[in-house]
């Protein structure tokens, strides 16, 4: 039993790091109509931001955190002013290949600033755990925990309850609609692109202590909030967060219970069949075609 | 009189998708003997080489995406599944490299038409990101799979022997890139055949409309399935010729990366265009290596040729969305405006 709350624990937290990233993809995708491979890359140039304020000048990283999230807000406006403004004819298809260009600016802009050296990140809390039913958490799982709940809850309300969040809902179903109702279709676009930034951001962040900060810090990351998104289905936003926390939970438990070994490649062949047997996804409403 | 109907049999000749490729891959058998003769860097051959074996790669996925409009986000994964097919065969199995060349094309094609039976209920960005799934299944196979695929630290393999020689290590090169230059051209005439006949219409149908393509009797169900063999196929193949031409594989190289890269080269070559293929996986492959890395003062800054590279694509994305092969088309127009004029009235 403690084991196993044990698991759950922790898959919480690993699943509340997919979710952040997952939101980010499911928010541009929605509003610009783009799959951002590059919410992993971006993550992980933020996050070198906070590990470079955090070394060389000392601060307490909450306060670098929040740095890092100034400068993700700020190459979230710079993605969408320079480039994904300017795509309005391009095609979808080729639409993602310009976020594969933004993969490979933001990967080489890394090393050039930072160094090619990696980088450790502390945690928000160093030491300290709590017994909880035979289990333990550390403190900073539990605030890592409570800060991807915590978000997710914020921004959903802002998505149902605000102005903000009605103008991104309508963008969302329909930008050309939205735009002859008057939503600033353009700013709304804007802030969901320093939104994924932010949240990619804070992905990093969480996930930097188990590794070390290089410049594959979000590859897996980038990977299972993709993931996340298909098993969640992309018409809603609370889909791929949902599919996020399953797969921190299904690959901890397949990982433990199952094989430590194969349990990765179990559950993505789950999913697989899963998406099969529902192409929608888990929330999504079945697409019907025209002719 | 006889000289001109001479020439005009040379020019008819010339004008033959078929002929053209034989030239397009002669020309491109010199570059060893440039490089033999001092003209080119010799480094060079193994850049362009490489360029080759992901043209090769991304031609399969061009005829997935351009032709039948399905969208596939695992030609790293099945390009590595490969790589460690030829490799394992040939250095530990001790099989001949044709052997391991076959079985590194058919055992990822079978994978492949199994994926092709899922793209029967999904499409689109569904369909991109379960074929990651895939890919990412294979991958994890790769590193925990030791036995067989040398696990993190990868599997190396010998120089091949190939016609009952074994290549040293000064022709190897020179050798190697001939038989990459002739398979280049081969699936490029292949492709050209396939999609010049009555597969080629039936993927157009489909990708139309799949309604319609039904309803015009397109068997849905065997199109797709002949479409992921073909592209399954193709990345097997430039895994095989990979492995015997790099002689290293290892995990980290089969990732997402890889495959947003040679989707990157159809899109930016252009879809359904058999030498913009060609064209975009210099872009994308050669370029940082052959140009960025060689331009004094920023050669030895760190990430620069990926800076470079990545800010090229979206530059070419942004103004020829329909891939630089219109480039062409476009300078020729622009070329032939002060001449042409009066012509087109």
């Amino acid at each position: 039993m403690g084991t196993l709350l044990q698991l759950l624990l922790r898959s919480l937290e690993t699943g509340g790091i997919y979710a952040l990233a997952a939101l980010g993809i499911i928010i541009i995708y929605r509003t610009s109509n783009i799959t951002h491979f590059a919410q992993g890359a971006m993550g992980m140039f933020n996050a070198f931001v906070v590990t470079m304020l955090f070394t060389r000048f000392g601060l307490p990283l909450w306060l670098c955190t929040l740095g890092g999230m100034g400068t993700a807000v700020l190459s979230g406006f710079a993605v969408d002013l320079i480039i994904v403004r300017h795509t309005k004819k391009v095609s979808p298809v080729a639409k993602q290949i310009i976020t594969l260009g933004l993969i490979m600016v933001f990967v080489g802009i890394t090393p050039m600033l930072f160094g090619v050296d990696p980088l450790r990140l502390p945690r928000f809390i160093e030491t300290g755990a709590v017994a909880l039913g035979g289990a333990s958490i550390s403190y900073n799982g539990i605030l890592n925990i409570a800060l991807g709940v915590g978000i997710m809850l914020a921004l959903f309300y802002v998505l149902q309850n605000t102005k903000l969040g009605l103008a991104i809902r309508t963008t969302a179903s329909n930008e050309y609609t939205a735009r002859l109702m008057g939503v600033p279709t353009r700013r709304v676009t804007l802030f969901a692109w320093a939104l994924a930034a932010a949240l990619g951001c804070l992905s990093g962040v969480m996930i930097a202590p188990v590794t070390s900060v290089t410049v594959n810090l979000m590859d897996s990351v980038q990977v299972n909030a993709l993931i996340a998104c298909v098993l969640g289905g992309f018409q809603t936003f609370y889909g791929p967060v949902l599919g996020a926390y399953l797969i921190g939970v299904g690959n901890n438990l397949l990982t433990y219970y199952v094989s430590s070994v194969w349990g990765g490649q179990i559950l993505y062949l789950l999913i697989l069949l899963f998406i099969v047997f529902r192409p929608q996804g888990l929330v999504g409403k079945k697409m019907v075609k025209k002719v | 009189m006889k000289l001109r109907q001479s020439e005009h049999l040379f020019s008819r000749a010339a004008r033959h998708a078929h002929v053209r490729y034989l030239l397009f891959g002669l020309a491109l058998c010199l570059l060893p003997a440039l490089a033999a003769a001092g003209v080119m860097k010799s480094a060079y051959l193994i850049n362009l080489g490489g360029v080759m074996i992901y043209a090769v790669a991304a031609m399969g996925l061009n005829l997935l995406l351009g032709y039948s409009g399905l969208i596939s986000l695992g030609t790293a994964g099945f390009m590595g599944l490969g790589t460690y097919v030829a490799g394992y065969l040939f250095s530990r199995a001790d099989l001949p490299v044709a052997v391991s060349v076959v079985a590194a094309v058919v055992i990822p094609t079978a994978v492949g038409i199994l994926v092709g039976l899922v793209s029967l209920r999904i499409s689109g960005l569904y369909l991109a990101i379960a074929t990651l799934c895939v890919s990412e299944i294979l991958r994890k196979t790769y590193e925990e799979f030791d036995s067989f695929t040398g696990g993190f630290s990868g599997l190396k393999t010998g120089y091949p022997v190939l016609f009952g020689m074994k290549l040293s290590r000064e022709s190897f090169n020179t050798v190697m890139f001939v038989v990459l230059v002739i398979a280049l051209v081969g699936v490029m005439m292949l492709t050209h055949n396939l999609v010049s006949g009555q597969l080629g219409r039936a993927l157009h149908a489909m990708r139309g409309s799949e309604v319609a393509a039904q309803a015009m009797g397109v068997n849905l169900l065997k199109y797709r399935l002949i479409a992921f063999a073909l592209a399954t196929a193709y990345a097997g193949l430039a895994g095989a010729l990979y492995m015997h031409f790099i002689r290293y594989s290892y995990p980290a190289l089969w990732t997402l990366g890889l495959s947003l890269n040679i989707l990157a080269v159809v899109v930016i070559g252009g879809l359904r265009s058999i030498y913009g293929t060609v064209l975009g996986a210099l872009v994308v492959f050669g370029v940082p290596d052959l140009i960025i890395k060689n331009i004094p003062y920023i050669k030895d800054l760190p990430g620069v040729s990926y800076i470079f590279n990545g800010i090229l694509i979206i530059v070419i994305i942004m103004f020829y969305p329909q891939g630089i092969t219109r480039l062409f088309s476009d300078l020729k127009t622009l070329a032939g405006k002060p001449f042409g004029k009066g012509a087109r009235g």
